[in-house]
């Protein structure tokens, strides 16, 4: 993408909508901010329909925040929670079919990389539990397996939110939903470690608690994605409206999580994408 | 009715963990010169996690 997109005819200025003339302003194309700058620059995401206290819709926030070249990357999404803020964010994205984000993704990726052969362009799938893990994990685990350059984030919310609370393979044993009454009867699917045998080069599960680490994590896994192999990212973003806590309990649960070892925080890195990053990071530079 | 964040302004530091908990964008904006956060009500739908992360309770959510 040209920066000269986000540039404006002077004569439209005073027709142009308040956002898309503040996102022109400080919006963060070129600049190289992070997260540690967030509250000084327009951010990529726009107000969302997600419910008040959603934790994924503050992990999208995040991720938005956490690109290291927002100019030159393309979001694939699916259906799902997830959806309903892509509409928002200026950024080119897919919304693919159910499931079908990393198989589109790859195609894009490639395509990508015929049209712009001297240039890094990001293709990264943010997706939630249900297409990652249920319904698109043939597609997501091909990916890996074929050693697609792509980037795969999972915003792990532990059911179907959006269609009234279903269990989903990433739900924990036990859990109570509204529409699993009786409680899960199976173990949650350990994705890490799958990622890891099918040939991801960096794989990390994160929650938005330690936004730093949130960002570091995107990041990695968006460098690692341009020369080395698959990545994937595991966020937890737990869900008010269907596990039934109050709205500002949100970061609290996830930090419960993690601190009785229930939601364990884990990065793996292969010594390729190890030597890859200390070259990168070594230096100071994050792009 | 609607609820939204307030800033007590003596209280704030400015230490910006309000801005990295808030799930909604561009509801906090930081000024640099005062070192304060500043909420724009018309984006905020008053969860509370702001209130829940801030170490001074200098956010409170009440009525518009």
């Amino acid at each position: 993408m040209s920066k000269a997109m986000f540039k404006m005819t002077t004569a439209f200025a005073d027709v142009m909508p308040a956002e898309y003339v503040e996102l022109v302003q400080s919006g963060p194309f070129g600049q190289g901010y992070g997260v540690a700058d967030l509250g000084s620059f327009k951010e990529l995401i726009e107000e969302h329909p997600l419910c008040a206290g959603c934790g994924l819709a503050l992990a999208v926030r995040l991720i938005m925040a956490s690109l290291p070249t927002p100019e030159d990357t393309v979001v694939v999404g699916s259906t799902g929670c997830s959806s309903l803020a892509f509409p928002q964010i200026a950024l080119q994205n897919i919304h693919s079919l159910f499931g079908n984000q990393n198989a589109v993704a790859s195609g894009l990726k490639r395509a990508l990389k015929l049209r712009f052969p001297d240039k890094h362009k990001d293709v990264l799938v943010v997706a939630g539990d249900g297409a990652t893990a249920d319904i698109g994990l043939d597609m997501v685990m091909h990916s890996w397996s074929r050693g697609e350059k792509l980037a795969t984030i999972m915003l792990d919310n532990e059911a179907y939110a959006n269609t009234g609370g279903q269990e989903s393979g990433m739900s924990p044993e036990g859990c109570v939903l509204y529409m699993a009454p009786t409680g899960k009867k199976f173990k949650k699917i350990a994705l890490p470690e799958i990622a890891r045998e099918s040939g991801c080069a960096y794989v990390a599960s994160v929650t938005p608690v330690q936004p730093r680490k949130l960002e570091k994590a995107v990041r990695r896994a968006i460098l690692v994605a341009r020369e080395v192999g698959p990545t994937y990212v595991q966020i937890f973003v737990p869900c008010p409206t269907n596990f039934k806590f109050k709205p500002q309990e949100t970061l609290a649960k996830a930090k419960q999580r993690e601190k009785d070892q229930t939601y364990p925080l884990r990065e793996f890195i292969t010594p390729e994408a190890q030597a890859y990053l200390a070259a990168l990071e070594g230096g100071g530079k994050h792009d | 009715m609607y609820v939204t964040a307030k800033v007590d302004e003596p209280k704030c530091i400015g230490c910006k963990l309000c801005i990295f908990a808030c799930p909604d964008p561009n509801v906090f904006t930081f000024v640099k010169d005062k070192k304060k956060v500043v909420v724009n009500p018309a984006r905020c739908k008053g969860c509370g996690l702001c209130v829940s992360v801030c170490p001074k309770d200098a956010l409170v959510i009440g009525n518009v």
